[in-house]
């Protein structure tokens, strides 16, 4: 693996690189199914390298739907869907904040309801529907929870505010009452180190009264 | 993180006989059977779990919430937390069980965790996790740091000197006060173990925890059918107001005929090394006036066997005063 | 000082420029950088805390797939210590590069590091080092006070008058011992370092709150020249202190970059931000007040003793706000510190006050019992008239106001002062009242304008926004000095390139870069009209620039509306594309003789509820009142005193590394054990900005508003539990047990 230094450089000073400088290392890759069916001669991770072609030693073929797109990667068998929504998809709006469903940093929809993607298994989630923050809306359109959030300062350093987003975009789906200590109960799971937490549930709140 | 291998089971059967091949279902097992992953994904990072196989048994038709000939509630293995809680007649018949989901973790891990997963959630111990510190229950006749150590969370109630980690389920209790009986298919047919029976004490085998045997899938719960006129709650006591374990919690079902307790069942969460049913209590309670002294004295009575460790003696006086509120919520009394 | 009281920017409510990238997550954090050929690295950490390495063996982990690498103490290569710091330059607090000896200090120490293809990789290598160590008994104890200091006695921080004369001889007395346990900072943000490596120069993607100094201390380990590090945080999740200074994990992979020639992230585990990036220390404080029979205090005498690291002395400073909060004619306050095999600890969100007030604020609470005072009363009664240790006067001091207006806000004036004496819907209430104060300050800055052909501005400085809303604090001071929308001004900051900034510490960072970037706006705007009127074809040629003025984004005459020519017209005309300004303010910090005594204030005023049939307690409502200076975006203001009230209630009530006494490992080294407050825990808390702005401060009378508002509300708490419950809890956090009377061992052993 050659080293290229031309492009050792990140490519906007704030943004994020974008997609299609990832699809271009990764379209020659081949997909293959990484979960092997019961019935077929199991064969161990490990191995499975000879089915596929791998960017690295060691890593397996899958294909997630992110964001209504699909994607035919490579990963380490035990990557979660954290890991390689970061490191693999590169859509790094989904923080790491503890690794272990104890902070929601992690939180994205799977089929629509939010789960913590650090406890997820990526190979786990082929036939699965993902959205990331980056699926809701960008910086020029945003989604109307992530506008909100803007508003009402709902977030200060802004690194728990992906997952802050993604849970509230799926509470004001789910059965919660009306009044702001529901709001905070269903945003418990979300830890704010910063303590926004009056903002964040101004911000729901507008949403919801919208909707 | 080990490798592993990750196999999707098409059939129940084809799940049995996969995880039939490791040594033990208990700690320490070689094959898993993985479906929220909430608690396996976490001990695996840990490598306090290093499965050499998961069988993924999302696929499998488990996840039915549905009633049974009997009136009661037949509740399948893979049945998320989230949808339990919001279940119509959960929410109706057995409201304690959707109070206890609903104070359990948090409303992520509650879509992604499983009736059967929550049933073998694993207990919070710090020196559990940590594969760096003794710990009997994780490697069998290493020791136990926990007693001597930072054992504020853990049990007082059930456990030996090999072992004082707590199980730390909220669905449990709630499980343990309906009676809920717990429907096993393994390698020699189907059986049911009422759950009462399905949890092991430490004892001097921590590493044991539960009835399972090599092969054994929980397809299913069952629950009674509801006591008529009976009312239930869930209380937990916590540090924090949410996403956080038990100290204490208590699990009441109760059914009074005037002032009288016709029917009376108490479970404790936070305090036991398994979900802890307090028959004492019920004894106590029985066919006695609903006040809040016979409710003090019955959770007195809840009590009277706890071997508090260094830190958490206050748990004793917790539980009773959890005990005694949570009486008093389902009660009418004078 | 000149002074700027007008302004249609400054001081009104504006949307955050940088919130749009923060909400769609395209904002990029150190962690998210990612480049061709990326490695992953993961350390071993030591399992014992105190004792050394007697062996070290790689080899299963080299054979592993994916492994690309496996560094020790015997390859890791030269990484150097560093000078000793002055100023704010060269500071770091674990001043042991990684990997330097077999010597085990602290549990989880680095001892060696894996790099592999994958992150998976790396850790699973990682974990399969074997590592065997002497191991020896640590030293974790949490007893501070009595035991072996590094000075031979505490060391006398302040002291005026004779403490022990007017304690003897004092009508009330007040002797409290208090304690709080190890923090730990826990922003959500794992610290994380991306390095690159071209075979020349460093380019750092850091978690850091100071990217110069951040770049000075990496060129020194590394051995190389400044110039060939860049160090850059576009994007901080946060910090409270953690991240002011580099910790190991951003040397080693640096180190394994330049090894290697590729790119390597590391970012530490959660479990590792428990044992290697710093945390608060163990701290305990003996107060002893004096006072009349009036309330009038005679004597404060305070001796704190925090823990620290075998190496290295971190003093926290409990006695930061003590010699100049309270009017008092004896005073002394004296510190230590004590060793222990921990890492080392570092400043978290108001360093030496908010442990220091916690102490002194719940001593005047008992004061206020034992005198049977209102605890306002006694505050308001014991306000100086000057800074009594400094002998000088202060900048801008409204702490009496502060109180009074919160006990209105709060409706102080309904309190009954009997223990348990106030209920509301079955639950007993409990009030308690804290006064505060953080030290006010600027550092040394340097910044660039630039004014573009483009209409848009660039504003650049070298200084970091950590959440406090620096982005938009700097758009804001160009869009007053200019004129230019706050929407059209680019504001770029977090690279140790840009012009030297402030460190994102000590609330600061408003209160430094106001000036500077004020003098770079004007001096682009002489640039501008020097353009205006040398240029062919420009209306202005002929004029002398100062003829003109640069107003409202346009160049005209002065005075004379009609003659506007925008600022992007004047630059087309001339064909230039850009012109640019610099400013350099000076620091306050350190002055030989500081004039005025530069303080923010505050009062806090908290209200629990505690039910003892379940032994439930929560905090219910906050009142903060914060004087200040001049509120420059109220928005983000509001926000991080609301956050901090927050981040109090987790003081209070939950949050404490626990320190296994056997084997020194902070043992409850996750988000689930460590408990912080979650969104459930928010009470309703009502913030008011006295705002009279500091003039001596700067021209814009901004101060900054970053830490006071942890300052002392843990102490509102404790005093609100007392008048709940009559207990009173000296000793972080107030736990159940405590409430239900019990005994506690605080921690594990």
């Amino acid at each position: 693996m050659a080293f290229d230094e031309k492009e050792n450089k990140p490519k906007t000073s704030l943004g994020r690189l974008s997609r299609r400088s990832f699809l271009s290392q990764a379209g020659a890759m081949t997909a293959a199914a990484a979960v092997a069916p019961l019935a077929s001669s199991p064969s161990p991770a490990q191995t499975a390298k000879a089915d596929a072609t791998p960017a690295f030693p060691g890593t397996v073929s899958v294909t997630l739907r992110v964001n209504g797109e699909s994607h035919a990667i490579q990963i380490d068998p035990r990557a979660t869907l954290l890991d390689t929504l970061r490191e693999t998809i590169h859509l790094t709006g989904t923080k790491k904040g503890c690794d272990h469903g104890q902070c929601g940093a992690c939180t994205v929809h799977v089929n629509g309801r939010r789960i913590n993607s650090c406890l997820a298994l990526a190979a786990m989630q082929q036939n699965a529907e993902i959205t990331t923050i980056e699926g809701l809306g960008g910086p020029g359109k945003l989604h109307p929870m992530q506008d909100a959030f803007v508003e009402h300062d709902g977030f200060q350093c802004g690194y728990c505010t992906s997952g802050q987003i993604m849970s509230a975009v799926a509470m004001v789906k789910e059965p919660w009452g009306k009044t702001d200590g529901d709001v905070r109960e269903a945003m418990s799971g979300n830890i704010c180190r910063c303590g926004a937490y009056p903002n964040i549930v101004a911000a729901v709140q507008a949403v919801r009264r919208m909707s | 993180m080990e490798l592993f291998q990750l196999v999707t089971a098409q059939t129940i059967s084809d799940a049995i006989q996969a995880q039939a091949r490791s040594a033990t279902a208990q700690n320490g097992a070689d094959v898993r059977f993985i479906a929220g992953g909430t608690n396996l994904v976490d001990y695996m990072k840990l490598n306090v779990e290093r499965p050499r196989q998961l069988v993924d048994i999302n696929g499998l038709p488990l996840d039915k919430v549905e009633k049974t000939a009997e009136g009661g509630l037949r509740i399948g293995a893979l049945a998320r937390n989230a949808d339990v809680a919001q279940d119509a007649i959960v929410k109706e018949s057995y409201a304690v069980l959707s109070e206890a989901l609903l104070s359990g973790a948090s409303p992520q891990l509650r879509n992604m965790a499983t009736t059967a997963g929550n049933l073998l959630q694993k207990t919070r111990c710090v020196y559990y996790r940590d594969t760096a510190s003794a710990c009997n229950k994780r490697q069998a006749g290493s020791g136990c740091s926990a007693i001597g150590g930072y054992n504020r969370m853990l049990a007082i109630l059930g456990t030996s000197d090999h072992c004082i980690a707590t199980n730390p389920s909220d669905q449990n209790v709630a499980l343990t006060a309906l009676e809920a009986v717990i429907h096993i298919e393994g390698r020699n047919g189907q059986r049911s173990v009422p759950i009462s029976e399905f949890y092991l004490l430490p004892g001097s085998t921590p590493e044991r925890e539960t009835v399972l045997q090599p092969g054994d899938l929980i397809t299913h719960i069952t629950l009674p059918a509801p006591v008529a006129g009976a009312k239930s709650a869930y209380l937990k006591l916590r540090d924090r107001a949410s996403y956080e374990f038990a100290l204490a919690s208590a699990a009441i079902v109760m059914k009074q005929d005037g002032e009288r307790i016709r029917y009376v069942r108490v479970a404790m969460g936070g305090v036991g090394t398994r979900p802890w049913r307090a028959v004492e209590a019920e004894k106590m309670l029985l066919g006695k006036a609903a006040t809040a002294e016979n409710f003090r004295a019955a959770a007195d009575a809840a009590l009277h066997g706890a071997r508090p460790q260094s830190q958490n003696g206050f748990k004793v006086e917790l539980a009773k005063r959890c005990l005694t509120h949570a009486m008093r919520q389902v009660s009418q009394i004078a | 000082m000149d002074q700027i009281s007008e302004s249609k920017i400054i001081g009104v409510a504006t949307r955050r420029v940088d919130g749009p990238l923060k909400v769609s997550g395209a904002a990029m954090y150190a962690s998210d950088h990612h480049f061709p050929g990326l490695l992953f690295a993961w350390p071993v950490c030591a399992t014992i805390a105190k004792g050394s390495i007697s062996s070290l063996d790689t080899a299963e982990a080299e054979k592993m797939t994916g492994v690309v690498a496996v560094y020790h103490r015997t390859n890791i290569g030269p990484l150097y210590r560093v000078p000793p710091a002055s100023g704010f330059s060269l500071i770091l607090d674990e001043k042991r590069p990684p990997l330097e000896d077999d010597e085990i200090r602290y549990y989880g120490q680095y001892v060696a590091v894996v790099v592999a293809n994958t992150v998976e990789q790396a850790r699973a290598a990682a974990e399969s080092v074997k590592v065997t160590y002497n191991r020896e008994k640590p030293d974790a104890d949490s007893k501070l006070r009595g035991s072996p200091l590094t000075t031979e006695k505490p060391e006398e921080k302040s002291k005026r008058g004779d403490t022990a004369a007017a304690l003897r001889s004092a009508k009330v007395k007040v002797d409290s011992i208090y304690t709080i346990p190890a923090e730990t900072h826990n922003p959500i943000e794992l610290h994380a370092s991306v390095a690159v490596y071209d075979g020349q120069k460093f380019t750092l993607y850091e978690t850091s709150q100071a990217v110069v100094n951040h770049r000075d201390v990496l060129a020194q380990m590394l051995g190389v020249p400044p110039e060939q590090v860049q160090v850059i945080t576009r994007f901080l999740g946060s910090g409270f202190g953690g991240k002011l200074w580099p910790w190991p994990q951003s040397a080693l992979a640096a180190a394994c970059a330049r090894n290697l020639r590729r790119p390597v992230k590391l970012v530490v585990s959660r479990q590792m931000m428990f044992q290697s990036v710093g945390h608060r220390p163990a701290i305990e404080q003996r107060i002893q007040l004096a006072a009349d029979l009036d309330g009038r205090l005679t004597a404060i005498e305070q001796e704190y003793v925090n823990h620290t690291s075998m190496l290295d002395d971190y003093d926290e400073g409990c006695g930061e706000i003590t010699p100049f909060i309270y009017s008092t004619p004896n005073l002394l306050v004296t510190g230590g510190l004590a060793r222990r095999n921990v890492g080392n600890p570092t400043a978290m969100r108001g360093p030496g006050a908010v442990p220091g007030l916690f102490a002194l604020e719940s001593a005047m609470d008992e004061l206020a019992v034992s005198l049977k005072m209102d605890p306002v009363q006694l505050r308001l009664k014991n306000e100086p008239e000057i800074d009594e240790s400094l002998k000088i006067p202060f900048s801008s001091r409204h702490m009496k106001e502060c109180l009074t207006t919160g006990a209105e806000r709060f409706g102080w004036a309904n309190r009954t002062a009997e223990v348990g004496s106030m209920k509301r819907d079955g639950l007993t209430l409990g009030w308690g009242v804290a006064a505060c104060a953080w030290l006010a300050a600027r550092t040394e800055t340097e910044a660039s304008v630039e004014l573009k052909q483009d209409g848009t501005a660039r504003v650049a400085c070298g200084t970091q926004d950590i959440g406090g809303g620096t982005y938009t604090v700097l758009a804001q001071i160009v869009s007053h000095e200019t004129g230019i929308p706050v929407g059209k001004i680019d504001v770029v900051l977090g690279d140790s390139a840009l012009p030297s900034g402030p460190i994102s510490g000590g609330s600061w960072v408003t209160a430094s870069v106001t000036p500077a970037v004020l003098e770079a706006a004007r001096n682009a705007g002489q640039r501008l009209l020097l353009t205006a009127v040398k240029s062919e074809n420009s209306p202005f040629k002929g004029r002398k620039p100062g003829e003109l003025e640069f107003v409202g984004g346009m160049v005209r005459l002065k005075g004379q509306a009609q003659s506007a020519v925008p600022m992007a017209e004047v630059l087309r005309i001339a064909k230039i594309n850009s012109v640019a300004g610099t400013g350099k303010s000076a620091g306050t910090l350190g002055a030989a003789k500081p004039e005025f005594s530069f303080h923010s204030y505050g009062a806090q005023f908290a209200e629990v509820t505690w039910q003892p049939e379940i032994a439930r307690l929560r905090v219910n409502r906050v009142v903060t009142v914060i004087d200040a200076g001049r509120i420059m975006n109220p928005r983000p203001a509001r926000n991080q005193i609301e956050g901090a009230v927050v981040m109090g209630i987790g003081m209070a009530l939950f949050e404490e590394t626990m320190y296994d006494r056997r084997s020194g490992a902070p043992v409850n080294n996750n988000l689930a054990d460590y408990v912080m407050a979650v969104n459930a825990d928010t009470p309703q808390i009502d913030v008011a900005f006295l705002d009279y702005p500091d003039y001596k401060l700067n021209a814009l009378g901004v101060r900054g508003v970053g830490e006071i508002g942890l300052a002392g509300i843990a102490a509102a708490i404790t005093s609100a539990v007392y008048h709940a419950t009559g207990i009173r809890v000296r000793d972080l956090p107030v736990r159940i047990e405590d409430l239900l009377a019990m005994p506690r061992s605080d921690s594990a052993d």
